[in-house]
């Protein structure tokens, strides 16, 4: 198949458990690629039917959220016969995981730096549920800082909609942003008030919040090590 | 004055395109097209914001021709419907291939590495002016193609034109 032989000129980034991520040039255009590859250990059928639907569901997100306003990257082209997405590379980008972490071991105005991006996130997120659009794999790692090529600012890129579906219930948008607690607090040692902050903006900027931060309170009292009591 | 990008996923093919003006001929070549003379693709230019839009197209139209799985009768038929945000075929003529009296043509060939000759067969037949590729962006109606690709101001602050229109295109099969 085409794209397989042409990813075996590209250069690997990751491999995860669902797919592989590739680097390379595409229609002269520096090109993510993300390969879902086969999954031997699940019966054949079943595995084509559920790569195709989590590859159409990740291209329709990724669509629905460019809509909204919200960044994602863009989608150059589908390969449904081997499951690989082309997208548009983010250049000059760096994750929030790590400007978080560069931030917290540097002193410079660190605080309000940090306030500012938590509002930043909550109120991207709020846009992209009041889409109906769950991430599925909320994590600082999966949010991009690019200086804008516009002016200079810095813009927020969401990426990697791998687990994202259409959903208007408040409680998978309530799951959505634990994902994104869990991931948070775990990444980044006592940063409980910029969770918070972000929240917080979440709640304003969002039609529909009141419902989905009861959902996720809800949802905060069930998992491992929590008693259902009350 | 050409612009030519190889085919990365289809080793030793090659997307050219040439962009023409003051084209006296158009009806004529509209009709070679349609009768299958013509051994390129002759689309509207005032549909095309920048040459990647071209190649988008083409690298999904010789995709879908490898594995047979092509909507429309020809390769060059079936890049000007990849253009098109609607699955309606004859729209997709209508609205990006050219019509009797345009003025320009963005005439667009799939050919291998040496098939020069091609590119001069096809070009002979136009009877205009060529202009480089890149002065298509003069020819593009923005208002026309955000209208037409259903695009409202807010994406526009995800990315510019070119970003919305090849998002639409590379994924108009599964929305």
């Amino acid at each position: 198949m085409a794209a397989l032989e042409f990813l075996k000129t590209a250069e690997l980034l990751k491999q995860g458990a669902e797919a592989r991520v590739y680097r390379a040039e595409f229609l002269g255009k520096p090109t993510i690629v993300k390969e879902r590859f086969p999954k031997r250990y699940r019966h054949p059928t079943l595995d084509e039917k559920l790569t195709h639907r989590r590859t159409t569901q990740e291209v329709r997100s990724i669509l629905r959220c460019r809509r909204a306003g919200i960044r994602a990257p863009v989608v150059y082209f589908v390969d449904y016969t081997s499951h690989c997405i082309f997208l548009e590379e983010i250049v000059g980008s760096s994750t929030v995981r790590d400007h978080i972490a560069s931030s917290q071991q540097s002193d410079s105005g660190t605080e309000q730096n940090l306030q500012q991006l938590a509002e930043r996130v909550g109120q991207i997120l709020a846009k992209m549920h009041d889409e109906d659009v769950i991430h599925g794999d909320l994590t600082t790692s999966n949010m991009l800082l690019r200086r804008s090529q516009k002016d200079g600012e810095s813009e927020l890129v969401l990426i990697d909609f791998g687990l994202s579906y259409i959903s208007s219930l408040p409680e998978d948008k309530g799951v959505d942003l634990y994902v994104l607690e869990k991931a948070f607090l775990s990444t980044h040692p006592n940063t409980e008030e910029l969770f918070e902050k972000l929240l917080k903006s979440y709640a304003a900027s969002s039609k529909k919040s009141s419902a989905v931060i009861k959902k996720l309170d809800e949802v905060r009292l069930r998992g491992r090590k929590r008693s259902m009591v009350g | 004055m050409d612009h030519t990008q190889d085919l990365e996923l289809f080793p030793g093919r090659r997307v050219t395109q040439m962009l023409f003006k003051e084209v006296k001929n158009a009806t004529e070549l509209r009709q070679s097209a349609v009768d299958g003379q013509i051994s390129g693709a002759l689309i509207n230019p005032t549909m095309l914001v920048d040459p990647l839009q071209v190649l988008v197209a083409a690298n999904k139209a010789v995709h879908l021709q490898t594995i047979g799985k092509m909507k429309t009768r020809s390769l060059y038929s079936e890049i000007i419907f990849n253009l098109s945000p609607t699955n309606n075929i004859s729209e997709a003529f209508k609205r990006f291939g050219i019509s009797d009296g345009d003025e320009s043509v963005m005439v667009v060939v799939v050919h291998k590495k040496d098939e020069v000759q091609l590119l001069s067969d096809v070009t002979a037949r136009v009877d205009g002016q060529q202009v480089p590729v890149e002065d298509v962006s003069s020819l593009s109606d923005p208002a026309k193609i955000k209208k037409l690709y259903k695009i409202a101001p807010q994406e526009e602050k995800c990315g510019n034109l070119l970003d919305a229109v090849v998002c639409r295109m590379a994924t108009k099969d599964v929305m």
